[in-house]
């Protein structure tokens, strides 16, 4: 299952491409391959899991704790 | 090799990684993507002298597809004269998706063997353990494809060492040194001495370095004797706020850098012959 927040479009405000690329509407950008890899679920990804980005916005990255003496 | 076989009369061998796995043509319109796209760059470099070409593939998308390597391996013989294939294994996908650089037909004459995981993101780390690596170069050396040892950072010489251990590769060992952010070997000329100082013996190195360290990085190497490797994988920028027109535009100024240094850029068969390649 792709990530919820992935969509794939040729435009945005600042690009204009002949093809559909992929887009994180997380975070208002297209996606590297690498990270269209995890946003699709690929190689053994889970979005859920390895996106920080999906993490963030889904409210499941929860920060490192603090360290403490 | 040390900066005495720079002083001696000597080839370089450049190799162009024209598109990687890591950008996309928002980052830069003029990375090539597709088979065509990315053999019209190629040949271009191939007359400039690039010997070699790192390659990996893409889908319509843009995204990474290794199955995609078979096309842009016909496009390259199609328009490039002599210039030696190198696909990649590399990246974060699985084993499965990886080996398929080596079984393209015909297989290349060589390929990137990454010598162990590096971080991507947050939560990744890439899936080069000793498993994968003793695969990858088994079957490497059963199809007589020349491996280029990548690493990523000091600890992957010991790995690269033992391979040479293990008799896994053949002499002369081809070592990339990478250089960069994150888990790469940070790229400052005291690292570079530094790897280049613990290479094994009977290695000739190769270097690429990522972003602005590209240019004054690959240029030592050719003063230290090594070889080098510039292209849009690696840096999408020309200089400071200007992007990269195209691959050739990198590799020009390498050449003429080479020139400058009074050494030549070995053709391809000359660097089959320095790499010991059939």
């Amino acid at each position: 299952m792709s990530c919820p927040y992935l969509e794939y479009k040729a435009s945005d405000d600042g690009h204009d491409f002949d093809h559909e690329r992929p887009y994180c509407t997380a975070s208002g950008q297209f996606v590297s391959p690498m990270r269209a890899d995890i946003c699709n679920d690929r190689h053994d990804f889970h979005h859920e899991v390895d996106c920080e980005i999906y993490r963030e916005a889904a409210g499941t990255d929860a920060p490192a704790p603090e360290p403490t003496d | 090799m040390s900066y005495e076989d720079y002083l001696t009369d000597r080839d370089v061998i450049l190799t162009v990684a024209p598109t990687g796995g890591v950008h996309g043509k928002d980052a830069n319109p003029n990375l090539p993507e597709q088979p065509d796209e990315i053999a019209e760059q190629v040949a271009a470099c191939e007359r400039l002298g690039a010997a070699i070409v790192h390659l990996h593939g893409r889908d319509e998308h843009g995204e990474n597809d290794a199955g995609r390597l078979q096309a842009v391996n016909d496009a390259i013989r199609d328009r490039c004269d002599d210039i030696i294939i190198q696909n990649t294994t590399g990246g974060q996908s699985t084993f499965d998706a990886r080996v398929q650089g080596i079984r393209t037909d015909p297989a290349p004459e060589m390929a990137s063997l990454d010598m162990g995981p590096f971080n991507r993101g947050k939560h990744i780390i890439t899936e080069h353990n000793r498993h994968n690596i003793d695969r990858l170069a088994a079957e490497m050396r059963e199809k007589d494809i020349k491996p280029e040892l990548e690493c990523f950072n000091n600890g992957h010489l010991n790995e690269a060492r033992r391979l040479v251990e293990r008799g896994a590769i053949e002499e002369p060992y081809y070592v990339n040194l990478i250089f960069g952010h994150g888990t790469f070997t940070p790229p400052t000329p005291e690292n570079v001495l530094n790897m280049v100082a613990n290479l094994p013996e009977n290695t000739e190195f190769n270097l690429l370095a990522v972003g602005r360290h590209q240019l004054p990085l690959t240029t030592l190497s050719v003063i230290l004797g090594g070889h080098v490797r510039v292209g849009m994988e690696d840096n999408l920028y020309y200089r400071r706020g200007e992007p990269v027109e195209d691959n050739a535009q990198l590799v020009e100024r390498t050449a003429r850098i080479v020139d400058l240094l009074d050494c030549d850029l070995a053709t391809p068969d000359e660097a089959r012959e320095r790499l010991g390649m059939n």
